[in-house]
């Protein structure tokens, strides 16, 4: 049995054993180094099923930050998987990351490529289990950093750098307002353990404006993080302007890190309704603004980024039924469709580009990564036997179980919206001629065995959820 | 004698004056600066809060004073990154005006 802890640990070790590896090693073969994070990332994931049972009984100062309870063990193993794809992303896309650095070797710069992702998942895996807005905001900000790297890394390319400043500056103020909202909920609870400050709230006789001015600067960063609308003006361009897969890193990692944030966060919250009237709001923009953004984009991963504020409006609705079974099954099935979706964008953009022209014809070009394009999109938009219509379905169940009529009905109108862009990617695939090159596109062992994996799991979800349940209780 | 209201307020008038510096200014380093601004603000008040409301032992909560340390130390992380990042872009653009940072668009 292990304890939860050193899982964040092992991760960091691994990370930073790649960085020496990678510094004293010049004539190494760069790409090993990703396939020994993978390895690391599979052993790590494995052992999350050995931890041991936080016992109640400890007392130790250290757990009043941390918490290692099945919900924080299960957002680990999302943490742990999405980094383990997004590194099977990164092998695919290593000949952009070359060009895109100035260096003396051909491969200057990958190794920290392939190290910087495993500090990231340290960060999302204590953002899930910390329980004190301390270890919140540290473990936010060590995710935040690393992503500040990861999307500026291939510098030469002005697009990325373009992002990096604005992901930079918009986040620094996201950062800002997370810590003077900590500020308040500081000043008018007395503390900053969450148990602690939902015993104080639930009192009467405190300053409740001052709480609820803090909560909302808190709510404010953390829809920064999940890029709901109003707070999602980054999001378009930074996805577009990152690497294609620091791109699925932000839209699964940070969206899922910041959703167990949220949740937590706001249980104390709970007793203050205004904060429930605000949640529904944002919500609601989230949903129309995200699903009406992406209609009329014709660069794939633009359309991707709208498309994952769309989906954070979902998200929304299960938070404000407070169904934290519905937001954790949602962001899985997010993960599996996400990942498969930039999975094959990699695979598909690096002869042809962002644009929607050079999906074109892929059917014809490879059969595989079409029919896989195909899952993606259609677990995106909703379709029956797939996760990402279970997870809809979920999300609207506990809604309609809360009495939130009015936002299932939004939301159920924006899943049509939803299934006209996302069809669209499908018709330039399966009905559109070629465009330019007509050359069959080679899939590497390693990404074609992830692939199918996360084709398995959208089908196999889709039908028999259970195992996402079982792991939450 | 200083109160809590008056600390309060000096660091209301810093978060104001460092947010609308963001807004405002149009060169990254200021906007930076700005941003600095906004987290100083954020340290005063955590600082002030945990010195005037004092437990009932007499003691003032410590963990506000030691999220005052995190948050100094994980401000000069973020400014070394940003740092580099804008001295690339300077080398890739010759321009740290945000507005001539225009090129992904819709």
């Amino acid at each position: 049995m292990i304890s939860a802890p050193y899982l964040e640990v092992a991760v960091l070790v691994l990370g930073t054993v790649i960085l020496l590896i990678e510094s004293f090693s010049a004539k190494l073969d760069r790409r090993y180094l990703g396939y020994a994070a993978l390895l690391g990332l599979t052993f790590i994931f494995l052992a999350t099923f050995f931890v041991a049972p936080q016992s109640t009984t400890s007392s130790a100062p250290f757990w009043n930050f941390y918490s290692a309870d099945a919900t924080s063990l299960f957002f680990k193993r999302i943490a742990l998987a999405t980094t383990t794809g997004v590194i099977v992303m990164m092998l695919d896309f290593a000949p952009l990351v070359s060009s895109g650095v100035q260096g003396t070797t051909p491969q200057s710069g990958l190794g920290e490529f392939f190290a910087l992702p495993l500090f990231t998942c340290a960060g999302l895996m204590w953002m899930s289990s910390a329980i004190d807005f301390v270890l919140i905001f540290v473990s936010l900000e060590l995710v935040t950093i690393s992503f500040y790297v990861l999307v500026g890394f291939t510098r030469r390319n002005p697009a990325s750098l373009e992002a990096a400043i604005k992901y930079l500056v918009l986040s620094a103020v996201a950062t800002g307002f997370l810590v003077y909202g900590i500020t308040w909920i500081f000043g008018a609870t007395g503390e900053t353990n969450l148990q602690k400050i939902t015993t104080v709230l639930s009192r009467s006789g405190f300053e409740q404006n001052a709480a609820l001015f803090g909560g909302v600067l808190v709510i404010i960063a953390l829809g920064f993080k999940i890029a709901a609308v109003p707070f999602h003006i980054w999001v378009a361009d930074v996805y577009q302007g990152a690497p294609t897969p620091v791109t699925a890193y932000l839209s699964v990692g940070s969206k899922a890190a910041g959703f167990i944030v949220l949740l937590r966060v706001l249980e104390p919250f709970l007793i203050l309704p205004q904060m429930q009237t605000l949640l529904v709001a944002i919500a609601v923009l989230t949903l129309i603004y995200g699903n009406l953004a992406a209609l009329p984009q014709t660069n794939v991963k633009r359309l991707l980024a709208y498309s994952s504020i769309a989906h954070a409006g979902y998200l929304l609705v299960a938070v404000v039924s407070f169904s934290g079974r519905a937001v954790a099954f949602y962001l899985v099935a997010y993960l599996l469709m996400t990942l498969l979706s930039f999975a094959v964008l990699v695979l598909v953009s690096q002869p042809g580009g962002d644009q929607l022209e050079s999906f074109a014809g892929l059917s014809q070009r490879s059969p595989f990564l079409a029919f896989a394009m195909l899952v993606a999109m259609a677990s995106l938009a909703g379709v029956p036997f797939t996760a990402g219509f279970l997870g809809k379905f979920l999300v609207f169940d506990a809604a309609i179980a809360t009495h939130h009529f009015g936002l299932v009905v939004v939301a159920i109108g924006t899943v049509g919206a939803g299934f006209y862009y996302y069809f669209k990617v499908v018709r330039a695939i399966y009905w559109d001629a070629p465009a330019s090159s007509t050359d069959k596109i080679i899939v590497s062992p390693l990404t074609r065995v992830a692939l199918i994996a996360l084709i398995a799991g959208t089908f196999v979800l889709g039908v028999y959820p259970q195992p996402i349940f079982d792991a939450l209780r | 004698m200083t109160t809590l209201g008056d600390y309060l307020t000096v660091s209301g008038i810093l978060f104001a004056i460092g947010f609308s510096g963001v807004l405002l200014r149009r060169n990254v380093i200021i906007i930076f600066m700005a941003l600095e601004l906004m987290l100083n603000a954020a340290n005063l008040s955590l600082v002030a809060f945990s010195r005037f409301r004092l437990g009932d032992d007499g003691l003032p909560n410590y963990n506000a004073q030691v999220l005052v340390f995190f948050i100094i130390t994980v401000a000069a992380a973020e400014v070394a990154v940003g740092l580099a990042i804008i001295v690339a872009l300077y080398r890739a653009r010759r321009t740290t005006n945000v507005e001539d940072i225009n090129s992904l668009k819709f």
